[in-house]
């Protein structure tokens, strides 16, 4: 039986390289009972679908950054780099950018730190460690504007819990979310409380893909602890580092529901970020050309950590 | 002395962690019980429980209504997915074709896409094609998912060869190979991956701020921000209570499938 299999599993696995004139037997045998057009039939579904709703739409996004486009229909009007001259001068697209960035830098580093740590810490335990792992993994199913909603009572100036707090200690209130030199640090803060969840889930997942053979060479050599996390285990596991920083990063800078519930941007544009600009460009302000060219340009960074990506994993690669 | 320290300084750690990881959850189920005078006079433990508040953020925030709507968009937009995501990702895992490699990178290059990039031309589009303010409106973009196929690949990969041939040889045509021997085997990959949608699409707020307007279309997270940004003033109760409606779900959800869930997102990295 099992001879019979890889038997038959052979020609068409060296049949596959010639695809172009394959001997005729080969064909025959791989179709047999088989429609060629099954396989088109089976892709087409998902190839109209991602054709029609993310190929287009971010073609259009490209084109349309060229465009004054008028919302109600009609035709639109070719302004060249108008948009794009326009988004970049804009004092408040600035700031958005700039925040969009501080947003990043505070949330990238903590939330991967601390995503690993917490799985170092989870995984280092036997004792009720299922539980505690779905505790810290909570946070990573949380509904945001459900915990926004509830971050907001949380940091409430008058009545919240963390002031109550800091009054015990004898530290007057902060008005967290309604000053501007607080508000963007404290959104920040429901971000890293997310963000170390999915990234713990990561480097978790992560870790079941060191063999277990490197753990006992480790152990034989003596290397234990820090050292090992650094020499062993991490180099190892390069892809799932890649991928949780890829994953946190994207989520920074795409951050959006819990700016716009807990502090619409505000005060005085203080958390505004590229997305919730970019939102009320498109849909506040009806400027969909500027809302087109800001979008395209936080796609081009997006894709530019794509490639980073893949360029960090193929180096490891070799 | 030295390993005791250590021991003791991880448990330590751990607590924190954990604190801090359930206390808005706490925070949340604890506040939507509390009677308004105990917020109003910022009381910490409660006096007493107060199971109104879910009544008036039922009524108040119309839940009733959205939570229906949410279980049918999340449900159906699941559907359509599984539908459009299982068949191409056995393609693309197992029937070699010219342009296979082609057609995997455009799905690699689509989960560089985030939707909020598509987000203007959907909007356009959808309008023209008058799905705005409709349940077709709020499902119809996420039809099929980039991820769910990638993901799906990645698990269908690991089914061996020899299996599928067995199965040519037994006379099965590629839908009935898909059926019986395709689908059982990559069953942990698509209970993940229909437990992520679910969490996606049960959570997504972008969208249906967009789209919705109208009661009969707007989904739970939407009916609780516009609860929140309301007249309601600081109701923080029912907010929470609200909160607590919306949550559950998923919640529940991934208390139950959270072994299967782990193990078949593993399989989500990139390969290098």
């Amino acid at each position: 039986m099992t001879a019979t299999e890889t038997e038959l599993s052979a020609p068409p696995r060296a049949a596959a390289p010639s695809l172009g004139e394959p001997p005729v037997r080969t064909v025959r045998r791989r179709n047999r009972g088989r429609s060629p057009l099954v396989p088109i039939l089976f892709l087409l579904p998902a190839g109209l679908c991602i054709t029609v709703f993310v190929v287009a739409p971010a073609v259009l996004s490209l084109i349309g950054s060229f465009f004054s486009i008028p919302l109600a229909g009609g035709s639109w009007g070719f302004v060249g780099f108008a948009n794009f001259s326009r988004v970049l001068t804009d004092p408040t697209v600035q700031q958005a950018i700039g925040n969009t960035v501080f947003y990043s830098v505070i949330t990238i580093i903590p939330s991967l730190v601390i995503g690993l740590g917490l799985a170092l810490l989870a995984e280092s335990v036997t004792r009720g460690r299922a539980l505690i792992r779905t505790a810290l993994f909570l946070p990573l199913t949380a509904n945001l504007v459900a915990m926004a909603v509830v971050f907001d009572y949380i940091f409430a100036f008058q009545g919240g819990v963390v002031n109550q707090l800091l009054g015990i200690v004898g530290v007057g209130s902060v008005n967290w979310l309604g000053d501007t030199s607080t508000s963007l640090v404290t959104v920040a803060l429901v971000g890293v409380w997310r963000a170390a969840s999915f990234a713990m889930m990561i480097f978790f997942a992560g870790f079941a893909t060191v063999p277990g053979t490197i753990n006992e060479a480790a152990r034989a050599e003596g290397i234990r602890g820090f050292a090992k996390l650094t020499r062993l285990t991490l180099p190892i596991m390069k892809p799932t580092v890649v991928f949780a920083s890829v994953v946190t990063i994207l989520g920074s800078v795409q951050v959006f529901d819990t700016i716009n519930v807990m502090t619409e941007g505000g005060p005085q544009g203080s958390s505004e970020t590229i997305l919730t600009e970019t939102w009320k460009l498109g849909f506040s302000y009806y400027d969909l050309g500027s809302a087109s060219a800001l979008s395209f340009l936080l796609l081009v960074v997006l894709v530019g950590i794509g490639l980073l990506q893949r360029r960090v994993l193929a180096g490891s690669a070799r | 002395m030295n390993a005791r320290v250590l021991h003791a300084s991880r448990w330590i750690l751990i607590a924190v962690a954990v604190v801090v990881s359930l206390f808005p959850f706490v925070w949340m189920v604890r506040t939507s019980l509390a009677p308004a005078a105990d917020v109003a006079s910022g009381r910490f433990w409660l006096s007493s429980f107060d199971f109104g508040n879910f009544a008036r953020a039922w009524t108040k925030a119309d839940l009733g209504q959205s939570v229906a709507t949410g279980i049918i968009v999340t449900l159906s937009i699941v559907l359509l997915q599984l539908v459009t995501c299982v068949p191409a990702a056995y393609v693309l895992a197992k029937v070699p074709f010219r342009g296979r490699n082609v057609a995997l990178g455009v799905v690699l290059g689509c989960l560089l896409v985030p939707t909020q990039v598509t987000l203007i031309p959907l909007f356009i589009g959808v309008n023209l094609a008058g799905l705005a303010d409709s349940l077709p409106g709020l499902v119809v973009p996420f039809m099929t998912s980039a991820f769910g196929i990638f993901l799906l690949r990645q698990q269908m990969m690991s089914i061996p060869d020899g299996l599928l041939e067995a199965a040519r040889t037994d006379g099965l045509g590629h839908f009935q190979t898909l059926r019986r021997v395709v689908v059982p085997m990559a069953g942990p990959g698509i209970a993940a991956f229909s437990v992520f949608s679910v969490f996606t699409h049960w959570n997504d707020y972008m969208w249906p701020l967009l789209i919705a307007r109208s009661p009969s279309t707007i989904t739970p997270p939407l009916a609780l921000a516009i609860f929140q940004q309301g007249d309601t003033g600081f109701d923080y109760p029912a907010l929470a209570a609200g909160a607590v409606i919306v949550t559950a779900p998923v919640v529940i959800l991934f208390l139950v499938a959270q072994r299967r869930f782990v193990q078949g997102m593993s399989g989500a990295e990139i390969p290098g």
